[in-house]
């Protein structure tokens, strides 16, 4: 199949280096302490952060550190078919069985439901693992001793590089909740088709076979928190493969923190340090004074980072 | 959950009885509605809705499928109901399962009549394809986005608003099939046809808490409730279905007397979706 075509156009039309359309909206679940819709084109999804709060499990308090969790969900209607219940619906199976259960031909069909369920439910797993491995990574973990973070991304519409959709939306989300962080992880997928590498593959493209490579990073330290690829590759081909994906995360790097601020600066206006401290770090901060609301204007590129960590060296 | 002070319950409590709750609302008032449609792309239909912090979207999918041997003239239709971990940390791995099922049960009963699906807001008999052969499998699937009470309500509005969103692909049937065969079918990209949604209820939950009953309850308020009814009510005043929640024991006389409050209630509220809904349509078309 034609992937690039003459003109040097993908199939929806795009340049093979240019991203989908991004978009991302701050504060959406109204209850969760930080949350965040971000599209990737067709590929939507919302991520929700409680926490810091207190351990909900005793037995996983860890006393020098945060403990992180994540879970991923997709929606039923998220694909193109409509998927079954990813949290593996037995008795629903069950029930089918019995009704159907006495012709072979319905047996089969039973059992593939059984299978599918059982790769879904191992690839979000998986998913999930990954995504909270990575957030690890860039919270500041050693500030909240025996406290939960907890990151629930839910996948509205799946078009491709879900992953590295969920990793955004769940930094916007951590930024939003006022969680310390080191730094925005952003994530983006690439792999190569026809020749030719391409940047932020959509579902048709990922599925083709050919090699797709999702990198995380950290953009302002300059480091790779997350590199998976599947397929072969050779080497050289690999390293512009993987250029490209990190020049797609520093182009979302900027996007993010363009959003971030511009929410930050919404609710300037009203006063900034309930953005930073909504929730997140409140308890350690009585009250603000003069010269903590000046302390926050001044501070301009970092800002979001910053500020949340100020919070925390003086309480 | 809900974690509340004794303090902060006899204000809720207080609050219900004086006829003025604490965001302000009279006991018979809903919170701000907000509805948008076609939000999920790959669906016939979606629609997403907001009742205060509370927010849901449901989707419509529809497949080609077999009708029931029982009822030959019928198409079907299955409702499921997803609480996301994003709208509530409990409902992570299996614990939204609980509610999900409630929600699901009592949608199902609210909207899609008996067994026989006489009675359903839904006429049945218009997704028949081939009587016996062909029919529509409608796939209802409502997500729990946000959740701050009246999930129930606000499920129903968001499914009769992805109702009326929905189209379905125009079938042309090739004749000459016979017997117990097959029969071989077209599906139109281009011609969809649209749903009569006139008939579809709408769901209005009366929370009990104390001695009186309030509408379109927060989940601070649920969480003081004694028991619930959810009312299905049809644009004619028709009673669709009815389910009730919570533990609590209901006198007879005062459940017919929820019934015909909510009865009062939903022409306001089917008012008023209606209104959202084709605004909501204006804006997509708009788009």
């Amino acid at each position: 199949m034609e992937f690039v075509n003459p003109e040097g156009l993908r199939l929806d039309g795009r340049r093979p280096m240019e991203m989908r359309q991004l978009r991302a909206q701050i504060g959406a679940v109204a209850k969760a302490d930080g949350s965040a819709v971000f599209e990737m084109g067709n590929t939507k999804v919302i991520a929700a952060v409680y926490g810091p709060r207190e351990v909900q499990n005793r037995s996983q308090q860890i006393n020098d550190q945060a403990l992180v969790r994540c879970e991923y969900s997709m929606a039923n209607f998220s694909t193109g078919d409509r998927r079954r219940k990813p949290k593996g619906d037995s008795t629903n199976i069950a029930c089918e069985n019995a009704i159907f259960g006495c012709t072979n031909h319905w047996f089969m069909f039973v059992m593939c439901f059984v299978m599918a369920n059982e790769s879904i439910r191992r690839r979000s797993t998986e998913i999930s693992l990954v995504i909270r491995q990575t957030m690890e990574e860039c919270i500041l973990t050693n500030l909240m001793p025996r406290s939960q973070i907890d990151i629930y991304v839910q996948v509205l519409q799946a078009d491709g590089g879900t992953r590295s959709a969920c990793i955004n939306a769940a930094t916007l989300a951590l930024a939003d909740a006022g969680i310390p962080m080191r730094d925005l992880v952003t994530s983006c997928s690439a792999g190569f088709l026809n020749s030719t590498p391409l940047l932020d593959l959509n579902y048709v493209e990922d599925s083709a076979g050919g090699p797709d490579v999702t990198v995380g990073i950290l953009p302002k330290l300059d480091k790779v928190t997350l590199l998976q690829m599947d397929a072969k590759l050779p080497i050289d081909t690999f390293e512009n493969v993987m250029q490209l994906a990190v020049e797609g995360c520093k182009a979302i790097a900027n996007y993010i923190r363009e959003v971030s601020f511009a929410r930050e600066y919404q609710t300037a206006g009203v006063s900034t340090w309930l953005v930073v401290h909504k929730k997140g770090i409140r308890a350690h901060i009585q009250a603000p004074t003069l010269a903590w609301l000046l302390l926050d204007f001044q501070l301009s590129s970092h800002h979001l980072k910053l500020v949340a960590y100020t919070g925390v060296a003086t309480s | 959950m809900v974690g509340l002070s004794l303090g902060e319950k006899h204000f809720i409590q207080g609050g219900i009885d004086q006829n003025l709750r604490s965001d302000g609302r009279k006991r018979d008032a809903y919170r701000p509605i907000s509805i948008e449609t076609g939000v999920i792309p790959q669906a016939n239909g979606s629609a997403r809705i907001r009742i205060g912090a509370t927010e849901v979207i449901a989707s419509v999918k529809a497949e080609l499928g077999r009708p029931n041997a029982l009822q030959p003239d019928k198409g079907k239709v299955a409702i499921f109901v997803d609480c996301s971990p994003v709208a509530e940390p409990m409902f992570e791995g299996r614990g939204g399962e609980e509610l999900s099922t409630e929600l699901s049960v009592a949608l199902q009963c609210c909207l899609l009549g008996g067994k026989s699906g006489a009675g359903a807001g839904i006429d049945l008999s218009s997704l028949i394809v081939a009587e016996g052969k062909i029919c529509w499998d409608l796939y209802i699937d409502g997500l729990v986005i946000s959740s701050d009470g009246n999930l129930l309500d606000a499920l129903g509005a968001a499914i009769k608003a992805a109702l009326s969103n929905t189209g379905i692909p125009r079938v042309q049937v090739a004749a000459g099939a016979s017997g117990d065969e097959q029969p071989e079918v077209d599906i139109s990209d281009e011609e969809f046809l649209q749903f009569d949604t006139s008939g579809v209820p709408v769901i209005v939950t009366l929370t009990k808490v104390g001695r009186h009953y309030i509408v379109d309850a927060t989940s601070e308020e649920e969480s003081q409730m004694s028991s619930a009814v959810s009312v299905s009510i049809s644009r004619k005043g028709h009673i669709c279905g009815l389910s009730k929640r919570g533990s609590a024991g209901l006198d007879p006389s005062v459940i017919s007397d929820m019934i015909s409050v909510a009865r009062h209630i939903s022409e306001q509220l089917i008012n008023k979706l209606d209104s959202e809904i084709s605004a909501a349509e204006a804006d997509e078309d708009e788009m």
